[in-house]
């Protein structure tokens, strides 16, 4: 046993070894002429697609501020860097490495992960340790409620995702109630837009006649499809980030199932109308962000050079995904240049009073930490031949199109 | 033999001082000492199943889980209505006075400790009459049912998920709460190990050990097989609970599938860590955890995107070469160090026999 006792010492004192000479190359939240920001992002695990869009988002932002001069505080001009870790898509792990970004890595700033759940689950770190946290990605109405200090989002809360959806489709039926089938992911984000269809439903008379909750990680809705088919409501109302999004159009289209509209979310971040083309037309979708929108800044220009550039440099088109969270270093650039200070509670400060206008859209954030200047918007995939493009039909100021409704009969559709 | 036990004071001794100083040797890893804690406590919970009754159990992550709810839902339960705090922002109107919360979470891992033991009782008496694999796959289902339909309760989160009470605010010192959660955890773990290795070395542990080796034979014997095997797994529940409620007040958001019942991770990282370690050894799990989690801690960023095909690299690994784990591998090399008599003439024997 004695043996063994010793075997154990050793291997303790090469750990404390080990964690001694970690602990004493801790990092500083300005190293130089960076300024370190943190981001636990999902680069595996069942939200990696938009993690990755999120990323790319970042890293473009943060290339394009950094070559048009940086961000100049007190006179001497600092370049932004960013620690990346990757969250699995797991809330505990995403927790875990909020706090290690912190408090080994030393990161005073933080960028948002990838989803409402993960926000939800870094925001009461942040908030433990005051560190400013601009997020893109973290909508759920949840998290503007609980009187965070430190969270600041650049996206308008879930709830307002496919509420006008439903003023549209009321609209459609000549001011009347509609009949509603719903079916959301049993996630925090799908949640609160669900909560959002019940007020309008509320509001305008309707009724829901499918209520279904989908498992995560979703990749067969045949059921509520099924009852779709037999109980044939006005609108299908789907939402279960991108697979949600890319099920709903395969499954849709293999059992043929007649709606006159179906209002989804994630349409781009999934590139339906690449995948999935003509099956996936007249989807009517939620975004935050449209290219053909015509907000503009000096940075990125307007949405459609936004996207030029996104293209060249990583291969697709910009989901709004990637623009947000492009919009949050633009905020904390514009943050800590009105701050001219490295102060937390200075940068703080400098982020309530924020007031600028993005290629993403204008941003002001309201008591809760949400953005308030920005509306929602909503596009529907429309086909020429085969080639299938997003195009703006909600709200009025922006479209370029015309809401196309109803959905003609898959038997119809050539 | 005295000196034995000397040598053993001062290993245990040493592990504690280390244990109680290591939060302020190291303030900048409180929580992930937390988590190897924790992790440690799920992986020699597991060895009393998987390595020492040889049922191997995917369902310890349902005690976990149910720790976890309990403990938040106790917590917030006792001093404000728990579906206004679950629906939406509820710690914004409601705020646990300091008092509060400490009894809250005081009352809340009571209860996550001893509802576990009973859900593991009753379940058990359902289940553990089956064996082998069919055992592990019932098991297997038993977290993932948890986990959907704790997703479809309203009144704990369902999808939406439950932000546990944050740390009273009165308590300006921003490491308090970091120190608060590693020594509970850490309370924990003495208290799970003393209890392990006092079942080490009673008759429990050998009837245990009759059970993985010929069940059929054990009976035979006249031992209650049943009996011992559902309050083999109360212990491991009644530990794996207040684990779980530990954990949800650290993480602070709990979410049905993800991080309650999290059998995709946690659950599948107590078996590793206890098979990687060697089961059905006291030290095993300890060492198996430990290893895992710097490994997990120390690596995983550094291979960002790679890091679940290292994983399955390393599960391959162990069990090519490590089949009966580190514990298990050391004793084959150096068996007179475990206190094995070898007989000289019987290894040459052996030896000549090759």
């Amino acid at each position: 046993m004695n043996k063994i006792a010793k075997l154990f010492v050793t291997f303790i004192s090469a750990i404390t070894l080990a964690l001694v000479s970690f602990t004493s190359s801790s990092f500083a939240k300005v190293e130089g002429e960076y300024i370190v920001l943190g981001s636990a992002i999902s680069l595996t695990g069942k939200y990696s697609s938009n993690g990755v869009h999120t990323q790319n988002g970042y890293n473009m932002a943060v290339d394009r501020i950094n070559k048009m001069g940086g961000v100049e505080v007190q006179g001497k001009k600092y370049k932004f860097e960013i620690i990346y870790y990757d969250d699995e898509s797991n809330p505990k792990r995403a927790a875990q490495l909020a706090e290690r970004l912190i408090k080994q890595d030393g990161v005073h700033y933080m960028l948002g992960p990838y989803s409402s759940g993960l926000t939800k689950a870094i925001a009461p770190v942040t908030e433990k340790y005051k560190i400013p946290m601009v997020e893109a990605n973290g909508a759920s109405r949840s998290l503007f409620t609980k009187g965070y200090k430190y969270l600041f989002a650049v996206l308008s809360p879930a709830n307002q995702y496919l509420e006008v959806a439903i003023d549209l489709a009321v609209e459609k039926n000549g001011g009347k109630g509609v009949r509603i089938a719903q079916a959301f992911e049993q996630d925090a984000f799908s949640q609160d837009v669900r909560l959002g269809i019940l007020d309008a439903a509320k509001r305008t008379g309707s009724e829901i006649i499918i209520d279904d909750k989908l498992p995560k990680e979703l990749n067969d809705m045949a059921a509520t499809l099924a009852k779709v088919k037999a109980t044939k409501p006005d609108v299908l109302v789907v939402s279960g980030h991108t697979k949600g999004a890319l099920t709903a159009i395969r499954q849709i289209s293999e059992m043929k199932v007649d709606v006159p509209m179906l209002a989804m979310t994630h349409c781009d971040a999934a590139k339906l109308s690449k995948q999935h083309g003509k099956k996936s037309e007249y989807a009517l979708c939620a975004s935050q962000w449209h290219k053909n929108l015509s907000y503009k800044d000096k940075f990125f220009g307007g949405g459609k050079k936004y996207a030029r550039d996104f293209q060249k440099e990583f291969g697709y088109d910009p989901p709004y995904q990637s623009a947000e969270s492009s919009a949050a270093l633009l905020v904390f650039k514009d943050a800590f240049e009105r701050a001219n200070s490295f102060d937390r509670d200075a940068v703080r400060d400098a982020l309530v009073d924020t007031e600028m206008q993005t290629f993403y859209g204008n941003i002001k954030f309201g008591p809760g930490g949400q953005n308030i200047a920005k509306p929602m918007i909503l596009f529907q995939v429309r086909c020429k031949g085969d080639d299938c493009e997003n195009r703006v039909v909600a709200p009025t100021k922006w479209a370029s199109d015309k809401f196309y409704h109803p959905i003609p009969k898959w038997s119809e559709r050539s | 033999m005295n000196k034995v036990k000397q040598k053993d004071l001062i290993l245990y001794s040493g592990l504690i001082i280390l244990g109680l100083a290591a939060p302020y040797l190291f303030s900048a890893f409180k929580v992930q000492l937390t988590y190897l804690c924790v992790l440690i406590v799920l992986a020699m919970t597991w060895n009393l199943q998987g390595g020492e009754m040889g049922y191997n159990t995917f369902g310890n992550i349902l005690f976990y889980g149910l720790g976890m709810y309990l403990t938040a839902s106790v917590q917030v339960g006792m001093f404000f209505p728990l579906a206004e705090w679950t629906e939406s922002g509820g710690e914004k109107t409601f705020v646990h006075t300091t008092a509060q919360y400490f009894q809250g979470i005081g009352v809340g891992l009571l209860v996550s400790a001893i509802v576990p033991a009973i859900v593991a009782g009753a379940i058990g008496y359902a289940i553990l009459g089956l064996r082998g694999h069919y055992f592990a796959i019932c098991t297997l289902g038993l977290g993932i049912a948890a986990g959907e339909i704790a997703g479809g309760i309203e009144i704990i989160g369902a999808g939406q998920g439950f932000t546990t009470p944050p740390f009273p605010a009165e308590i300006v010192d921003t490491e308090a709460r970091g120190k608060f959660f590693y020594f509970l955890s850490f309370a924990l773990l003495i208290g799970t190990f003393v209890f392990v290795k006092y079942i080490y070395g009673s008759r429990f542990r050998l009837i245990l050990n009759a059970i993985r080796d010929n069940e059929d034979k054990a009976e035979a014997m006249g031992i209650q097989t049943m009996k011992y095997k559902i309050v083999g797994w109360m212990c491991s529940a009644f530990f794996c609970g207040l684990a779980g409620g530990i954990m949800g007040g650290l993480i602070g958001y709990i979410d049905s599938t993800d991080v309650a019942f999290d059998g995709r991770e946690m659950g599948v990282f107590m078996v590793l860590m206890a098979i990687l370690g060697g089961k059905g050894t006291l030290w095993g799990p300890v060492i198996g955890a430990t290893l895992f989690h710097f490994f997990k801690e120390g690596l995983w960023t550094l291979i960002l995107g790679w890091q679940y095909v290292a994983l399955g690299v390393l599960i391959v690994v162990i069990v090519v070469y490590f089949p009966e784990g580190l514990m298990g591998w050391l004793r084959e090399k150096y068996p007179e160090r475990f206190g094995e008599v070898i007989d000289d003439k019987d290894r040459k024997a052996q030896v000549e026999l090759k």
